[in-house]
């Protein structure tokens, strides 16, 4: 298990390089960390993920880091982002699933609650996250962030605004949206 | 996981002896159900016995060469995970995809033979315990979930109960006690819809419930593993499937647990939970994780990952009442929580 012992010599942050982390002491917060369960656990969800055949979302780690995943939405039907594919990527902190893993769009995403560089403004990532949450329940409540967007706090101020108009939002859904390969 | 194919394999070997059950025609069904009951049906029970001795070498058979199957199977699913030791069995057996179908082949078989006894061998009126069990079938195959629900109750009822006899041996001397553990559990399963039914409605009326409809919801069936709408706070299904029954015998075996069924795995790090942990119920919600994860939540936020709300700094069972306006509110809660079962 080569992601094991890689993992174990990084115990606040994961996904740096393995040879970065001998430079860096443990930070005071961080707390011994079984990193064996955090393993358990993202492979269980892994397991979960792949047998639940949820349609429209998945995931699967990054080559052969499990700390790093990328995960896929497709648009809802009936809604503007119909038809359309984004990836994300997921990282897990070393406290995972007490501490949520940080979300990202990688594809850009003209959406009020995302940002340019695709950051996500959603509740249950930040102060509304719960160790009972996991990969899937991430990716189908984003899934439904698309459709239903929160426009009292955009971080997308003209995506928000846009929002009233369907139509041209569906314009601009397609005229922005770049598939990556 | 070789206790999950255990239990796959006692469902087998009881839809065997049904088999048997039901070629020789001197025996009614309902001495199965009632055999516990009624001496006199002890006679019955061993001429049921010889047939199904009878029956052995074909059960045999189909053993061996379900066990091998279950070999094959084991040997691809090892390579998947890459070995994490204890952990493996239900979340390999989840793995494959070979698995859940087989058990979906089994199920309902069992289910139809249960049908059979009750439709087509015997009155209504003169076996009201396999009558009743009838009805809670098809009552339930008309529920949403429908027919997959259903079978797998019968087949949680009797893994239940098949796991209390000595495992693996199929010697002659076992038959009896299969007919015993099958009568067991037929009338375990009445008395369990009896049990909820009354529970549900507050009705303590023994005689009504051999004919009333037991409509009450089954927790750890309520919801298929694919379900879109599946809460997240249940545990892995296929897990309890195999595991859950076994893991708490005696009186809450049938999932009258307070709070819906107790899962066998931890949700959060997902490591088997002991038998101090099922026990333990840190919060009124009724979300159930391990000592370490909640110790660690305690260290953090101390909220409950299912609910959100803190956790109080008691837990329920080890609660000392401070003052009387707080004893009011828990017991109002525990008895709520009571009602609700």
């Amino acid at each position: 298990m080569a992601t094991t012992t890689n993992v174990h010599h990084q115990d606040s942050n994961p996904n740096t390089p393995a040879v970065a982390a001998p430079a860096k002491q443990t930070v005071p917060t961080a707390k011994t960390v079984d990193t064996q369960s955090v393993l358990k656990r993202l492979q269980s969800e892994l397991m979960a993920l792949m047998m639940g055949g949820d349609s429209g979302i998945s995931a699967f780690p990054e080559e052969d880091n499990i700390f790093c995943w990328k995960g896929t939405i497709h648009g809802s039907k009936d809604t503007v982002f119909e038809g359309t594919e984004y990836k994300l990527s997921l990282s897990f902190p070393s406290d995972y699933p007490f501490k949520p893993p940080k979300v990202k769009f990688e594809t850009a995403c003209f959406h009020p609650n995302v940002d340019v560089y695709g950051n996500i403004c959603l509740d249950i990532l930040q102060d509304k996250w719960s160790s009972a949450y996991d990969v899937r329940t991430i990716l189908l409540s984003i899934q439904s962030l698309l459709g239903e967007p929160n426009i009292s706090s955009p971080l997308n101020t003209q995506a928000a605004s846009l929002w009233a108009n369907q139509e041209e939002y569906r314009k601009m859904v397609e005229k922005l949206y770049k598939p990556s390969t | 996981m070789v206790a999950a194919w255990k239990d796959q394999f006692r469902v087998f070997r009881i839809r065997d002896r049904l088999d048997s059950a039901m070629v020789s025609d001197s025996i009614p069904n309902a001495s199965i159900a009632l055999a516990s009951s009624n001496p006199k049906d002890f006679a019955k029970k061993k001429r049921a016995n010889r047939s199904a001795k009878l029956k052995q070498c074909k059960l045999d058979a189909r053993r061996e060469q379900w066990l091998s199957q279950v070999k094959n199977k084991g040997g691809c699913k090892e390579e998947v995970i890459g070995g994490s030791g204890k952990d493996g069995g239900p979340i390999r057996s989840e793995n494959e995809r070979g698995m859940p179908m087989e058990k979906l082949e089994i199920k309902p078989r069992v289910e139809e033979e249960i049908h059979l006894s009750s439709d087509s061998e015997f009155s209504p009126s003169n076996s009201p315990t396999s009558h009743s069990i009838n009805f809670t079938a098809s009552s339930r195959s008309n529920s949403s979930s429908g027919r997959s629900s259903s079978s797998s109750i019968s087949n949680g009822c009797y893994s239940g109960i098949m796991s209390d006899e000595d495992e693996g041996d199929v010697g002659d001397d076992d038959c009896l006690d299969d007919w015993e553990a099958m009568a067991d559990a037929l009338a375990a399963i009445e008395d369990n819809h009896q049990k909820q039914e009354n529970s549900q409605l507050g009705v303590t009326n023994q005689e009504s419930g051999g004919t009333a409809v037991p409509r009450s919801p089954i927790h750890c069936q309520a919801w298929r593993p694919d379900d879109e709408f599946r809460p997240q706070s249940l545990p892995n299904l296929s897990k309890q499937y195999s595991f859950k029954l076994n893991s708490e015998r005696g009186g809450s075996v049938w999932g009258r647990r307070n709070v819906g069924p107790v899962p066998t795995s931890c949700p959060i790090c997902f490591e088997d939970l002991d038998g101090t942990d099922s026990s333990f119920l840190p919060c009124f919600c009724g979300f159930r994780l391990c000592l370490f994860c909640h110790k660690r939540i305690l260290e953090e936020d101390a909220r409950c990952p299912g609910c959100r709300k803190e956790y109080e700094c008691d837990s329920v069972e080890g609660e000392t009442i401070l003052d009387g306006g707080s004893l009011t509110v828990r017991l109002a809660r525990s008895c709520s929580m009571v009602t609700r079962s």
